[in-house]
């Protein structure tokens, strides 16, 4: 195995394999230098999958929804960007359609189409950039705040109107906790496909 | 215990995009990873600068996000701008303390933090300190991990606004200090991540 270098401080390491629930942490920075990973490239398809149908569905399916005077809004992630058109505001609806929308539906899609022809052992095309969006855009995914946000949107709006929490919601809060397993995979061993020949 | 050693003593780098440790003398001539086709460098080019530009752009940008109203109410009380300093003493008098609590820790108290730390992380790597060298990199640690908990409040203005748009009893709408705040948080973000953390130790030998 080649020598670890912890990102943080630059301090090499002999590896060694670790067992379940090990963590190894760098002597000089306390950074985390290497973990066992739980999740096999099979669990994080099936994980991706999930992702993917959980995704849709809180897209689908209202969040939440109020209703007043017989007339019902709703509001999932989509809604909420849209109501941030006009003018400059609009700057926020980009961060907001980018953080909560569009990058967790690129992680999704990109983790995917990765995973799949890592269970199959064959690396897939554009392979690199793949792996290297996959890194880049990892700090940018929002999804865990989105629900806490909507959560605090329900108690301040109880107070004013009926307000529902919709099935979205239960699939938002799913998502979270999937895309939270997801982040136990371990990319570098997907890496091992760059040195097989394209398919 | 053996000496901790550093990639530059050995020979190796590391490639941060993808985690490949390379010996030096094995890189091409444009320095580009085997692996991941990313340039390979030593420490994040112009690291400081970067950091510093974002940094005081941020903390620029934190004052309209403050001082502008994020939403306008209007019902039958009447129309109400809002900051997010009202939005947070609303749910105080309201008797919500601990909703009014995660709002200031997402929107006051992380950014504050994210503009001392990253400020104390700059000075500090700056005049090249010996200064508490592990607990500033747990510094940078916890300011990449909190940075995005702030997008909170925009999240909550969003989806007031799109709930309360046609309401009978009152509407909501969103106000230009929502989109300073949500610039705020990126750039910040952009701040720790432009930040090279491994500048923090090349004061020791």
């Amino acid at each position: 195995m080649p020598p670890l270098i912890c990102r943080d401080c630059d301090t090499v390491y002999r590896s060694v394999s670790l067992r379940p629930g090990d963590v190894a942490l760098c002597r000089r920075c306390g950074a985390s230098l290497a973990r066992h990973y739980g999740v096999t490239a099979e669990s994080g398809l099936a994980l991706a999958v999930a992702a993917a149908i959980l995704f849709a569905i809180a897209n689908l399916v209202p969040i939440l929804s109020i209703r007043v005077a017989g007339v019902e809004t709703q509001a999932n992630i989509w809604y909420a960007v849209r109501s941030m058109q006009e003018g400059w505001i609009s700057v926020a609806a980009l961060g907001l359609a980018l953080t909560t929308f569009l990058i967790p539906l690129a992680q999704i899609t990109l983790l995917l189409w990765v995973l799949t022809f890592v269970t199959l052992s064959h690396r897939p095309p554009v392979f690199r950039q793949v792996m290297t969006l996959l890194h880049r855009l990892r700090p940018w995914s929002m999804t865990e705040v989105f629900l806490l946000g909507a959560l605090v949107a329900v108690i301040k709006l109880a107070s004013w109107v009926p307000i529902t929490v919709g099935t979205g919601m239960w699939a938002l809060a799913g998502l979270t906790v999937v895309l939270a397993s997801l982040g136990r995979c371990d990319p570098s061993s997907w890496w091992s496909l760059e040195s097989k020949a394209p398919r | 215990m053996s000496a901790l050693r550093r990639s530059s003593e050995l020979g190796l780098i590391l490639c941060r995009t993808c985690g490949r440790t390379h010996a030096v003398s094995a890189l091409p001539p444009d320095q580009r990873c085997s692996r991941c086709g990313t340039q390979v460098v030593r420490r994040i080019r112009h690291s400081h600068e970067t950091t510093l530009a974002w940094l005081l752009t941020g903390m620029i940008l934190y004052i309209p996000a403050n001082v502008l109203p994020v939403m306008h109410t209007s019902s039958l009380l009447g129309d109400a701008d809002s900051t997010i300093l009202d939005g947070i003493l609303g749910f105080w008098r309201a008797g919500d303390w601990d909703i009014a609590l995660l709002i200031f820790i997402a929107s006051v108290a992380v950014p504050l933090t994210k503009f001392i730390a990253i400020g104390l992380l700059l000075y500090t790597t700056r005049a090249g300190s010996h200064w508490q060298l592990r607990e500033r990199a747990k510094l940078y640690r916890v300011v990449e991990f909190i940075g995005y908990w702030s997008m909170l409040d925009v999240i909550v203005v969003a989806l007031t606004s799109t709930l309360m748009q046609f309401a009978v009893l009152g509407t909501a709408e969103p106000r230009i200090g929502i989109a300073f705040f949500c610039a705020v948080v990126v750039i910040t973000m952009l701040a720790a991540l432009s930040f090279d953390p491994r500048l923090i130790w090349d004061v020791e030998p």
